[in-house]
């Protein structure tokens, strides 16, 4: 007799994210009859209530989509909005905009592998469990995340929802002392970010090797951040203009967030497909370190997603002390000239490509704009991946285990409902 | 004692209880305490409080009659009662601090009642202002245990 089982995973989202998600899983005897993950994406919302808004508003209502990673959402957004306008802010603005998407990388990637990923790979149940245990490794983490929220706050004027970006540039330049402080915190800094790599690279992660589609940006001789060209593991290299040509929304009727796919396959977006994608372009001793850990990159390891965070952060705080060590101040922002036209943004948030589209109008103010965030991209092959990953796991385990590996693999793509997803429940019906 | 006050929430809706109680609380401390809101600090929480001996934390309080307020033990926050709507909330944040040695001497846990709808309700300032400024002085060493 088949033994029918169904299993609702509930993942409460965070409210600032304004997310909901849900994972269905419905087991019949030895196969999986249905698997759905539900996501709440909230940029839909915004993207309704930037029309008839004016540039100058932009960047902090935009920064209101993600508690997280509001430094992408206003990059992505600043950009497609100069585009628009044919506006070039220059080197200054160019080089502080990566110093600032530096920052993001640290503190978002800092926060998810010490409070949520390490726990699931040493097998704690939570992050303070975890932190008894290995108090020096979690203060190290904590340290890196401040540094990321610091060099936030030199620019943005505060770590979350920061108001320092504009359509332009920056509001103000930062001081020379206070650039100079923060570079000295940096620099001690880098022995961290070396052994945290190490250290998680030592982490007993499963070998689940998988086949996948990666896509990320990639710029000719520096690691992708705030521009480049849109590539693929398969061969894609297109403008970001051109995003439309092959990655394609849709509604899946289980779900309110869009699912996205590429050229009608799912598809990864964050650190591990950008690190697989542009291993060639990290600065040598980042790229020495790693290679040093014995990990060979490119991966098709999911869970070797923790190590490409370990990297980045590393990369993003190598680029910070490069960029800071030549710091002047200067004009920080050029004047808009508003005029009738469309542009495109796609900058790399710590989850992965965030891809905007604005159309304005010749006072400034938004006729329209089309936002997809990397949470929803990733959607479909997360989908993917617990098909895969459950299968591999056993169906027959225990209703927990099921639960906490769904979680484990939910969790590694580091989702805006990641957080969220230690709180799933488990309810198992048996037929 | 150097002592921080510090009102967590959003700052919009109801959750910003905490950041009126800074304003409030400001012309009733000055010289005793820092004061400063901060949006969900989640972990950050610990970096917030670092270098204080005391830290009277101030933040919206679910379930409670609107505008009262409440002097809350650590194991409280545990239920959840305060807006903590990064799952990562102050009561995740001091367990943190305290598995890793980082809390000040003296955690003050303070909740006013949110309510129900998106605006804050009417709290009595002075009341609040007469409770910090008694627990700041307070001899008891770790209030939140």
């Amino acid at each position: 007799m088949s033994e029918r089982r169904d299993i609702t995973i509930n993942v409460p989202v965070l409210a600032r994210v304004e997310g909901e998600g849900t994972l269905d899983l419905h087991i019949v005897g030895d196969r999986i009859e249905q698997l759905r993950l539900r996501i709440f994406e909230p940029p839909r919302l915004f993207e309704k209530f930037l029309e008839g808004r004016g540039y100058r508003d932009v960047p902090d209502m935009v920064a209101r989509i993600c508690g997280i990673c509001p430094v992408a959402y206003q990059m992505s957004a600043v950009h497609a909005i100069e585009q628009a306008f044919d506006m070039d802010p220059g080197p200054w603005v160019r080089d502080m905009r990566r110093l600032f998407y530096c920052g993001e990388w640290l503190q978002s990637h800092a926060l998810h592998i010490h409070l949520l990923a390490a726990p699931d790979f040493l097998g704690f149940v939570t992050a303070v469990a975890m932190a008894e245990k290995f108090p020096e490794e979690v203060r190290r983490g904590l340290h890196l995340q401040e540094l990321g929220n610091a060099i936030i706050r030199l620019l943005g004027a505060r770590s979350v929802h920061p108001v320092g970006a504009r359509v332009g540039g920056f509001f103000h330049a930062p001081r020379p002392e206070d650039a100079a402080a923060l570079l000295a915190r940096l620099r001690a800094a880098l022995p961290d970010a070396e052994a945290l790599v190490r250290w998680v690279a030592s982490l007993p992660v499963p070998d689940d090797v998988q086949d996948f589609t990666c896509v990320s940006l990639r710029q000719p001789n520096e690691y992708p951040m705030n521009e480049g060209r849109l590539v693929s593991s398969h061969g894609l290299d297109l403008a970001i203009r051109s995003y439309r040509e092959h990655f394609r929304e849709f509604h899946a009727p289980h779900s309110t967030a869009l699912h996205s796919s590429l050229d009608d396959q799912p598809y990864l977006v964050g650190p591990l497909a950008r690190l697989n994608l542009n291993l060639d372009r990290l600065p040598e001793p980042v790229l020495g370190n790693l290679q040093a850990t014995g990990v060979r990159f490119p991966s098709t390891n999911m869970f070797h997603s923790a190590l490409a965070r370990a990297v980045e952060i590393h990369c993003a705080l190598w680029e910070a002390i490069r960029l800071l060590e030549g710091y002047r101040p200067a004009e920080p922002y050029i004047e808009a000239t508003p005029r009738a036209g469309v542009g495109y943004g796609c900058t790399e948030a710590p989850r992965g490509i965030l891809w905007h589209r604005f159309e304005m109008d010749e006072q400034g103010r938004v006729v329209n704009t089309d936002i997809v965030p990397p949470t929803a991209q990733n959607q479909a092959r997360i989908e993917q991946d617990l098909h895969r990953s459950l299968s591999a796991f056993g169906l027959d385990h225990a209703p927990e285990s099921l639960r906490l590996r769904a979680e484990m693999v939910i969790r590694n793509y580091d989702p805006c409902i990641s957080c969220a997803t230690h709180f799933l429940h488990l309810n198992l019906e048996r037929q | 004692m150097k002592a921080l006050v510090l009102g967590v929430g959003s700052p919009f809706g109801a959750d910003r209880i905490g950041w009126l109680a800074v304003d409030a609380l400001t012309p009733h401390l000055h010289g005793v305490a820092d004061l400063q809101a901060s949006d969900r600090p989640g972990a950050r929480l610990l970096a917030l409080m670092r270098g204080y001996e005391c830290a009277v934390i101030i933040d919206a309080l679910q379930g409670a009659a609107p505008g009262s307020v409440h002097c809350l033990r650590r194991d409280q926050l545990a239920a959840s009662s305060l807006q903590a709507v990064h799952s990562f909330g102050v009561a995740d944040a001091l367990a943190l601090g305290e598995a890793l040695g980082e809390l000040p001497a003296r955690v003050v846990l303070i909740g006013i009642g949110a309510g129900e709808g998106d605006v804050p309700p009417p709290v009595d300032w002075d009341v609040l202002a007469h409770l910090v400024r008694s627990r700041l002085s307070a001899e008891n060493p770790r209030d939140s245990d």
